[in-house]
């Protein structure tokens, strides 16, 4: 019963695996027994190229045709890049935006976890700590809860730095999503992979580490990949308290040369460049506990 | 449950939590040698972040001089607007060279310590605009005006600047237009009528907007302006010592000689 339901979980579909391959990475796994799907995923490949470079091509094109004062972006790039410090020295631009969202991923991936936990869990407390904790924050908005964070948490004398406070909200908020993507992901295992584990003899945490949770990992990647590029956008929010990150510095060169469309477009092409590297990352997950299913 | 919660506030903790620091503000700067000012990073030439990435501008020389009077050493933070006059700083930040109109809603949660520059608010139109030649002009238009601003209590007749002459108010029913001050001039740029009619702001950024983009003109002066500096509140001593040092810059033409720099004009003299 295990078996048929792994096997279930590993059966391919040709056109959906042509599909997640060609999404922008060039080198893809490509089965070896059909010599008639490899050129059928090579042709798609090339195809989706190019209407990617047409594409990107139109909007190159609508852009340089906007009469924008491109030696102000040419100047401006290095510090929204965040090439160099800031002037009091901490890093900034998309440096900073990096620093925040990764620290926010790795916070929000512990809370997360822990919150899936409560949410599956027997214990009443428990379940209620997580329901309300996860309804509280995915229930508001974000804005609304980095001033309550940074302002309001003041007035109990609990004082934080804006970075801090930045980390804290990002943290806060996404892991009551993630939580969810993660509980859906670990009920989407059959009851029969637990059960067949058990009666090998598997202690618990074997069971949980070894068996279930590749097998929802599967399920979480695409979904918690999608988080995590909204994350790196939703990032920008900080602004608010004076972090100098991408759109802070954008915004405020923006107005500042009043030149703002410049400024907007050049932190939108950033962030897209970041996001890009985001899903990249996120194809090679999914290719890698997609194959640990096939060689099993 | 009470494993997670520990490891929150662990994990709180080692990202830099600090219990707030009681206290007076004169005691923290004396004590530190640091004196944080707060102020508007997208406000040229008042406040902005200069080609070599450092904020410049008058309101940053001002607090440079503030500092360098009081002996001190001067940091600058560049908080959200609405962080900035929501007041209850916390210890977080000392002083608010910050180009800030003193109003009596504002006067509930802030102490003003000095007048430092006054600089009237003006009606800006549509370079091409014929039809608005006077504040008169504007009843019934769209006029817009930053979120939360000064301006925008101007246009809703409930503008009261503490120490100042009652304002007049000659037109009727317009239509105040708040939004982010950047995006209103973008849509005055667009035309006069497109999406707004007009703009009501301050002179010194108007004209420095002008001579940069050309698209826009002033046809009014409305009221005067004072611009003070503001201080968390409760604070008496550090608020006379702020009042004192702003005075002592006034006479001794400090002032007058940053303002020149940066507006071509003095706009720093006593009587607003």
């Amino acid at each position: 019963m295990g078996n048929a339901a792994a096997d279930r979980l590993v059966s391919h579909s040709p056109v959906l695996d042509a599909a997640s391959e060609a999404g922008v990475h060039p080198a893809g796994a490509v089965n070896p027994h059909l010599n008639s799907q490899f050129n059928l995923g090579r042709r798609f490949r090339l195809r989706v190229g190019l209407t990617w470079l047409s594409l990107l091509g139109i909007l190159g094109f609508a852009f340089a045709h906007m009469g924008m004062d491109f030696s102000l972006i040419r100047q401006k790039l290095p510090f929204l890049l965040g090439l160099s410090l800031s002037p009091d020295g901490f890093i900034q631009g998309a440096a900073l935006t990096l620093f925040i969202t990764f620290w926010a991923m790795l916070f929000c991936c512990l809370i997360g976890v822990l919150t899936a936990l409560g949410r599956m869990s027997a214990n009443p407390v428990a379940f209620a700590l997580a329901t309300f904790y996860a309804s509280f924050f995915r229930g508001t908005p974000l804005l609304v809860q980095v001033l309550l964070i940074y302002l309001a948490l003041p007035q109990v004398g609990v004082e934080l730095g804006a970075l801090s406070s930045g980390i804290i909200a990002l943290s806060l908020n996404y892991g009551a999503y993630l939580a969810e993507t993660i509980r859906g992901g670990v009920l989407s295992v059959p009851p029969g992979q637990r059960e067949a584990a058990r009666a090998l003899g598997m202690p618990r945490w074997v069971i949980g580490w070894k068996v279930v949770a590749p097998q929802a990992l599967r399920i979480i990647v695409p979904p918690a990949g999608s988080l995590f590029v909204s994350m790196l956008k939703d990032s920008s929010l900080v602004s608010l308290m004076g972090l100098w990150e991408l759109n802070f510095l954008a915004q405020s060169y923006g107005r500042s040369t009043y030149r703002y469309m410049e400024m907007l477009s050049t932190a939108a092409a950033i962030y897209w460049t970041m996001s890009i590297v985001f899903e990249l990352l996120q194809v090679r997950l999914e290719r890698r506990f997609g194959k640990a299913y096939a060689s099993d | 449950m009470n494993a997670r919660l520990t490891v929150l506030a662990a994990l709180a903790l080692s990202l830099g939590a600090s219990l707030a620091v009681a206290g007076s503000t004169l005691d923290r700067v004396q004590k530190t040698g640091v004196l944080t000012n707060v102020l508007v990073n997208d406000y040229p030439p008042f406040g902005f972040i200069d080609s070599s990435n450092h904020l410049a501008g008058f309101d940053v020389d001002v607090a440079n001089a503030v500092a360098k009077r009081l002996g001190v050493k001067l940091k600058l933070e560049t908080p959200g607007w609405e962080t900035i006059v929501g007041g209850k700083w916390q210890g977080r930040w000392d002083l608010c060279i910050c180009s800030m109109t003193p109003s009596t809603e504002r006067a509930k949660v802030l102490d003003f310590a000095a007048a430092y520059y006054s600089s009237p608010a003006v009606l800006i139109v549509n370079k091409d605009d014929k039809a608005i030649r006077s504040i008169k002009d504007i009843s019934g238009k769209k006029i817009g005006v930053g979120t939360g601003s000064s301006y925008e209590a101007y246009l809703n007749k409930t503008l009261q600047i503490p120490g100042a002459k009652p304002i007049t108010y000659s037109f009727t029913n317009v239509q105040p237009v708040p939004s982010d001050e950047t995006v209103a001039f973008q849509n005055l740029a667009l035309g006069s009528g497109v999406r707004l009619d007009g703009v009501v702001s301050d002179l010194a950024t108007a004209r420095a907007r002008i001579k940069e983009t050309g698209k826009f003109k002033i046809v009014g002066t409305l009221y005067r302006e004072p611009n003070w500096v503001a201080v968390d509140k409760g604070d008496d001593a550090w608020k006379a010592k702020v009042a004192a040092t702003i005075a002592a810059l006034r006479a001794d033409g400090t002032l007058a000689k940053i303002s020149k720099k940066w507006l071509g004009e003095d706009i720093t003299k006593e009587n607003f």
